[in-house]
């Protein structure tokens, strides 16, 4: 708590000159606990940095104002917006945008790839078989209830043909890096992450924001994302189609990501669908068109478990197809992500994945897990609710920032509160250390200022695991803020991922 | 072959637009016309608020401009300018993937104009220049439907929207003026017709053709039959003839009698059609609108909410 503090009381006492130039610097990066992306700890500026950092200083604030205005313009006209419903009107907001872009060097990309694809393997292997023969659960190296008791476990996937195994075909884990700039993994996000079309639109308005810094840096392309992704989803149906058609399955219009699930759509040039658009008969899935009926065969469906059929899973929902389900369990057609991913997902599951990865791989994990204390064990239970000042809580259902507590920026009440709550349900609970996320430059109000990021990271698998190289980084806007969420008021930035070599055909670190 | 949904979602965006286009011309020049204080301004406020589908009781306890402000920016009034353009924009986001960007970032930028808290004090201050620039920006649109979209099935279900939409705005607006309701007198004051051509956005073409004579025979003979000038109401059905004819090559055959034959027999109706005829134009227009009419339930029918037990594999 205190370097927190500290470091926010030396951002506000820095003056605001006209050159931002003057901003960066060991002035104004005091070396704090946090790990700096741009400038070492001795404030000089990283090589991989370099670039971009001496861009940065020849442009003045009000240049970069400007450009922020540009920028933000053509995300609204795009329309990359999602809606804020107030007291009887309703607002489109874009999710604030950064203008500098994260840089990552190849060397460390190399590590994260690799972790990533480790990572995901064993989590397809793990859901296969806790699904199948259930062998790590008999082995005793996940508690048998807390999978089977988890409320995301599917028991209607028990024992179902799942092509190449690859229960999780979409993941974007989160990513962060601790106080000693080693990059772990915070979440998993194997249920259907969001974000990728800020990726896209992140990378398209940095290009026209930096383009000789984009040329000189040497990055890496993320723009076949859709194409890898139409790819991995076709090979899910390959055996037994040969041009499987495609759609991708939306919750409608008012959905926040709805902007996200229309892009994709339209640049794998398959129809976005709703829930009414399809029609199952006599166990094959079709969708209405102005010609009558037509078969779907992979349904990327961005729509959760609980909604995608009222008749297997909730009975209320109008979002999804009534018999899709059945039309699963038949072999007529796949559903991606498939049902039941989130119990690998589960907050209390992930406490375990080093063991998965050595269980199924015998490997140790590549990327670490953060310290997790599960608050089903009565003695972790006790430490949590002795050290709620230090650390976060999390409810092990919920996503998106909800249901949990920053321990070190909660008044005592809060804490007390959530304390009886964590009491009274404790295997609802984990806890994990505060960590510092590492910081990077942002544009806030004209000036440069450090803030907190993350990394998320899109991971395809098919018939084989794709990384793309490049990721969402998002951005905590609040000064010493650690919550990135975008419904929590985070935003975004590009992210850079330097290749192999220069542009001028030198190696890069 | 593409969505049912899709498909009627691209031909609101149609309608929606046209509607607004249409609704801001009528704006245009009912603001113009009060200019003049004299009874040619009272008869074509009069025509633009029942072009406009508003009742005359409309007018009563607000000035001429307080009503055009009304027509454009009130979004309790489902035919408001602002409307119809909210409710366009609002069926293209839902089909955002079929659309082209250039297409979808004209509408949504129109869009954005005007519901902006600044567009209403903008219209206070430049009116006239406002609709203006609405009227332009929507060519730009349809601009971009044209230039930009493939010009297959999402295409012409969209002009398929705008001409249907045409065709019953226009025999609206002929039926205000020229109809021959009991009790209801036709428009005989010279600026007043002009106006109305304005509203038709056809007084250059008209001149061009009649020269400045200008009498209703006339403007509903070209209005009516002309097959060049594209606000007609012939050429819209012609139009709407034609789209419908490739949208149904590949309906399923027992729907061959719906609503491309409907449109194709409006169409001969109106070639085949004379002023002479004895049941007048009121008569003709009332037709228009309901053939209009008929053909939408037909295009639905068809193509959107069919009934799924026809169309199963067997």
């Amino acid at each position: 708590m205190g370097v927190v503090q500290s470091m926010a009381e030396s951002m506000s006492a820095t003056p605001a000159p006209h050159a931002a130039s003057a901003l960066i610097g060991p002035a104004f990066y005091q070396p704090g606990r946090s790990y700096d992306e741009m400038l070492t700890q001795d404030g000089a500026v990283r090589s991989h940095y370099a670039a971009l950092q001496s861009r940065m200083s020849t442009l003045t604030g009000a240049e970069l104002a400007d450009r922020q205005r540009t920028l933000e313009q053509s995300f609204l006209l795009q329309g990359i917006t999602f809606t804020v419903y107030g007291a009887g009107s309703a607002t489109e907001r874009i999710i604030p945008t950064d203008l500098f872009p994260r840089i990552i060097p190849a060397s460390e990309w190399r590590q994260i790839e690799a972790g990533l694809t480790q990572r995901l393997s064993a989590l397809n292997l793990f859901l296969a078989d806790i699904y199948g023969d259930q062998k790590i659960l008999a082995d005793g190296v996940v508690p048998r209830e807390l999978v089977l008791s988890a409320p995301s476990y599917r028991r209607e996937m028990r024992g179902l043909y799942v092509p190449h195994n690859s229960y999780v075909n979409v993941s974007g884990a989160d990513l962060i890096r601790g106080e000693d700039g080693a990059f772990a993994v915070l979440e998993d996000n194997l249920r259907v992450p969001s974000g990728v079309s800020y990726m896209l639109a992140n990378r398209d308005a940095s290009k026209r924001t930096f383009p000789g810094t984009y040329r000189t840096a040497g990055v890496q392309p993320v723009e076949r994302y859709p194409d890898l992704l139409l790819a991995t989803l076709k090979s899910l149906a390959s055996d037994w189609r040969s041009n499987p058609q495609v759609v991708v399955l939306t919750p409608g219009v008012y959905n926040s990501a709805y902007y996200e699930h229309a892009y994709l759509a339209r640049l794998m040039g398959v129809p976005l669908v709703e829930g009414r658009d399809l029609v199952v008969h006599d166990n094959l899935v079709y969708m209405r068109t102005t010609e009558g009926l037509r078969r779907v065969d992979v349904i990327y469906r961005r729509v959760d478990d609980d909604f995608i059929d009222p008749l297997t899973f909730r009975r209320d929902s109008s979002l999804g197809v009534a018999g899709l389900f059945n039309a699963y369990r038949a072999g007529a057609v796949v559903i991606a992500n498939a049902p039941g991913t989130g119990v690998a997902d589960d907050k209390a599951v992930y406490a375990y994945v080093p063991e998965i990865i050595r269980y199924y791989l015998d490997q140790d994990a590549i990327l670490p897990n953060i310290e997790t204390y599960l608050c089903r064990e009565p003695v972790q239970l006790q430490h949590t609710l002795a050290n709620l000042d230090k650390l976060v809580v999390k409810a092990v259902g919920a996503s998106g920032g909800y249901g949990m507590l920053v321990g070190p920026h909660a008044t005592p009440q809060e804490r007390a509160e959530f304390a009886i709550q964590v009491a009274a349900d404790p295997a609802n609970y984990i806890a994990q250390p505060t960590i510092q996320l590492s910081i990077a430059p942002c544009l806030v109000d004209g000036q440069i200022e450090p803030r907190h990021v993350d990394l998320r990271p899109f991971v395809l698998s098919g018939q084989k695991i794709v990384v793309t190289p490049g990721a969402l980084t998002r951005v905590a806007l609040k000064r010493g803020s650690l919550v990135v969420n975008s419904s929590q008021g985070g935003g975004s930035k590009d992210t850079w991922v330097l290749s192999e070599t220069a542009p001028d055909g030198s190696a890069q670190p | 072959m593409m969505l049912a949904r899709v498909a009627d979602s691209l031909y609101w965006v149609g309608r929606y637009v046209e509607r607004a286009e249409h609704l801001s011309r009528l704006s245009d020049v009912m603001l113009t016309a009060t200019l003049d204080q004299n009874d040619t301004a009272v008869s074509v406020i009069q025509v633009a608020v029942a072009a406009a589908g508003d009742p005359i009781e409309f007018l009563e306890g607000r000035t001429a401009y307080e009503a055009v402000h009304s027509m454009v920016f009130d979004r309790d009034d489902k035919g408001s300018v602002v409307t119809s353009l909210a409710q366009a924009r609002e069926n293209a986001r839902q089909v955002r993937d079929q659309i082209t960007t250039e297409t979808w970032e004209r509408l949504n930028m129109l869009y954005l104009r005007v519901t902006d808290p600044q567009a209403e004090q903008s219209f206070a201050h430049a009116s006239s220049a406002f609709l203006h620039s609405i009227i332009a920006d929507l060519h730009l649109f349809k601009g971009a439907v044209d230039a930009t979209m493939s010009h297959g099935e999402g295409w012409r279900f969209l002009l398929l929207g705008v001409y249907l939409e045409r065709a019953q705005l226009i025999a609206r607006l002929l039926d205000v003026c020229f109809g021959d309701k009991p009790g209801h007198s036709q428009l005989e004051d010279h600026f007043a017709q002009m106006a109305v051509l304005r509203m038709a956005c056809a007084l250059e073409p008209y001149l061009r053709v009649y020269t400045a004579e200008i009498h209703p025979r006339l403007i509903l003979e070209f209005l009516l039959f002309d097959d060049e000038f594209p606000r007609s109401i012939r050429f819209s059905t012609l139009r709407m003839e034609e789209h419908l004819t490739h949208l149904t090559r590949h309906a399923a055959p027992s729907d061959r009698s719906g609503p491309e034959r409907l449109a194709a027999r409006l169409s001969a109706r109106l070639h085949f059609a004379d002023m002479d005829e004895t049941l007048g134009a009121g008569a003709l227009l009332g037709i228009v609108v309901a053939e209009c009419a008929r053909i939408h339930l037909a295009v639905y029918e068809t193509f959107v909410a069919y009934p799924l037990e026809q169309r199963l594999p067997a």
